[in-house]
């Protein structure tokens, strides 16, 4: 993510961080009977607090359901949605992937180079990266029918050369940090022939592991973006459930069992976590002077971002794997380890998915005008594009996601506690070491989404 | 589906006879036993499932006392603190 890109995502906490840039936030609380208004500030302190009181305020009550009969029927609550036998829908979706996907190489090679006006950027970015993956976790997974990848691979032949079960998910992990690392620091949201070239690259990749592999096992174990699309559907309201679609609660498939399964998938969610925190916090004023001591003490500024990704990363999953320990010995149980962290790991997803649509929801609202011209008019360059400019009190909605992102984690949590547990009282024990992680990480990411925006240091 | 366990060697455990789930009190055995294998216990096994539930129900009372203690404290030092800051 580049400088101009940031500045539009940065409207959302632009809104937040005018008010907390100086400590503190001030709200508007109108009074109906003087008919005036009077401004009350909050320290950012008291802020994160309150934030993390919500939470942690929140699984007190969840705690006190405890009718395993009320929360299965939580949890087993759907429709089965009638879906026609036509294969035209289908076909449909294919064919609407790969138009996009020649769209974007097209346009990304041959359109015009302003980034706000190329269509390539726009869609990549804006539709996809944005739109898409928030339609993921608010609706329904769509990319498994979309994906372009997939239908070229249908075509190609396949080696069928046996997966090796020791690698699972792990490459899927080193490929969503890569992606996470390259997003960051790279100009690919400012240069479309970049982005159509790194496109390129990865579908090379891609359609080579494809060929190599089988198509359906590269896309079910090693793709990245087909992982991040899968577990972001978990959260939706709409999935799969044997061979039919099926309208649930949001959130409430988080508790199919073995929804994560192995170590390499527990990495997996916890790198989709890292991520899009790795996203905000780069920007915070906090990580400039955080790792200016260790630049001016010669560490090559192209080392520094994959470092402080990797490390960031290696302390998320320490901290899980920590807290799996305790809960471990709090809940005084014979489960091991590796099926207490399976267990308790699909509730990040929710929490991954609050902390992306408060980053990138004001990102899409403000830009999808300029897609929808670009659209138009793939070719010409507009030479200015609309901006949406939301209200002033959309700020909140970030503020919002993420602690909504916790609320059904905690439930989920707690149901795959029940679950787990004979004992209600050791299934509620079991949560104290992830809800102290959980208040914590709430009072983190309020924080790096409340923080000003600075440049990228040292690029 | 199979969970893995991990009994400490040195460690009283009391294993289910009927899926061989290890766990650290007798009394969550028995609650183990009647909520998953309800259909195959005898009388002694559904007796033991009962007198662990009553137990277990008012201890749940002592926890729900507890955990509104702390909603309630939780709630007035926010209270508090925005009235003052």
């Amino acid at each position: 993510m580049t400088t101009r890109r940031r500045r539009v995502v940065g409207w959302l906490a632009g809104a937040l961080s005018l008010a907390l840039a100086v400590g503190t936030a001030s709200a508007h609380g109108g009074s109906l009977a003087g008919g005036g208004r009077e401004s009350i500030t909050v320290p950012t302190w008291l802020f994160l607090s309150t934030g993390g009181a919500a939470v942690g305020a929140s699984f007190l009550l969840a705690s006190f359901v405890t009718d395993r009969a009320f929360i299965d029927r939580i949890h087993d609550w759907g429709t089965p949605l009638t879906v026609g036998d036509s294969r035209l829908p289908a076909l449909l979706a294919r064919a609407v992937g790969l138009a996009g996907y020649v769209t974007v190489l097209v346009i990304g090679f041959l359109g015009p180079t302003t980034p706000q006006t190329n269509l390539a950027i726009l869609l990549v970015w804006v539709g996809w990266w944005a739109g898409l993956a928030m339609t993921a976790y608010l609706i329904g997974n769509t990319w498994r029918a979309l994906n372009p990848l997939d239908t070229i691979a249908l075509v190609l032949p396949s080696l069928d050369r046996p997966y090796p079960d020791r690698v699972g998910a792990w490459p899927s992990v080193v490929g969503l940090l890569a992606l996470i690392w390259l997003e960051v620091v790279s100009p690919l949201a400012d240069d479309p022939r970049l982005l159509a070239t790194a496109i390129v690259g990865y579908s090379g990749l891609t359609l080579a592991g494809a060929v190599v592999f089988g198509r359906e096992t590269w896309f079910a174990e090693a793709d990245p973006v087909e992982r991040v699309f899968r577990y972001y559907g978990r959260v939706a309201p709409i999935g799969w459930a044997d061979g039919s679609l099926r309208l649930r609660l949001p959130g409430m498939d988080l508790s199919t069992p073995r929804l994560v399964d192995g170590r390499d998938e527990v990495a997996f969610v916890v790198a989709l976590l890292w991520g899009t925190t790795f996203d905000g916090l780069v920007v915070t004023p906090a990580f400039t002077d955080l790792t200016m001591p260790l630049v001016d003490a010669g560490l090559p500024p192209e080392l520094l971002y994959p470092l402080a990704l990797a490390a960031g990363f290696g302390l998320f999953l320490g901290a899980y794997w920590f807290a799996v320990g305790l809960s471990r010995r709090a809940a005084d149980t014979y489960l091991d380890e590796a099926t207490l962290a399976e267990r308790f790991a699909p509730p990040l997803l929710a929490i991954a998915a609050g902390y992306h649509l408060a980053h990138y929801l004001g990102y899409f609202l403000v830009l999808a005008p300029a897609l929808w011209v670009a659209l138009l008019s793939p070719l010409s360059d507009p030479g200015a594009v609309p901006i949406y400019e939301p209200p002033g009190w959309f700020g909140g909605v970030g503020i919002a996601a993420v602690v909504v992102g916790h609320l059904v984690a905690i439930w989920v949590a707690h149901a795959a506690a029940y679950d787990a547990f004979p004992s209600r009282l050791q299934a509620v024990r079991s949560q104290y070491p992830f809800i102290a992680v959980m208040v914590f990480y709430t009072m983190t990411s309020l924080w790096v989404i409340s923080r000003p925006e600075v440049p990228l240091p040292y690029l | 589906m199979t969970d893995d366990y991990d009994v400490p060697e040195d460690a009283e455990g009391y294993e289910c006879r009927y899926c061989g789930r290890p766990f650290a009190r007798e009394e969550w055995l028995a609650l183990h036993r009647g909520l998953d294998h309800p259909a195959q216990l005898d009388d002694g096994e559904v007796a033991a499932f009962r007198a662990a539930h009553d137990d277990e129900e008012s201890a749940l009372g002592n926890f729900r006392l507890r955990a509104l203690g702390a909603l309630v404290l939780v709630y007035f030092c926010l209270l508090m603190i925005y009235a003052l800051v």
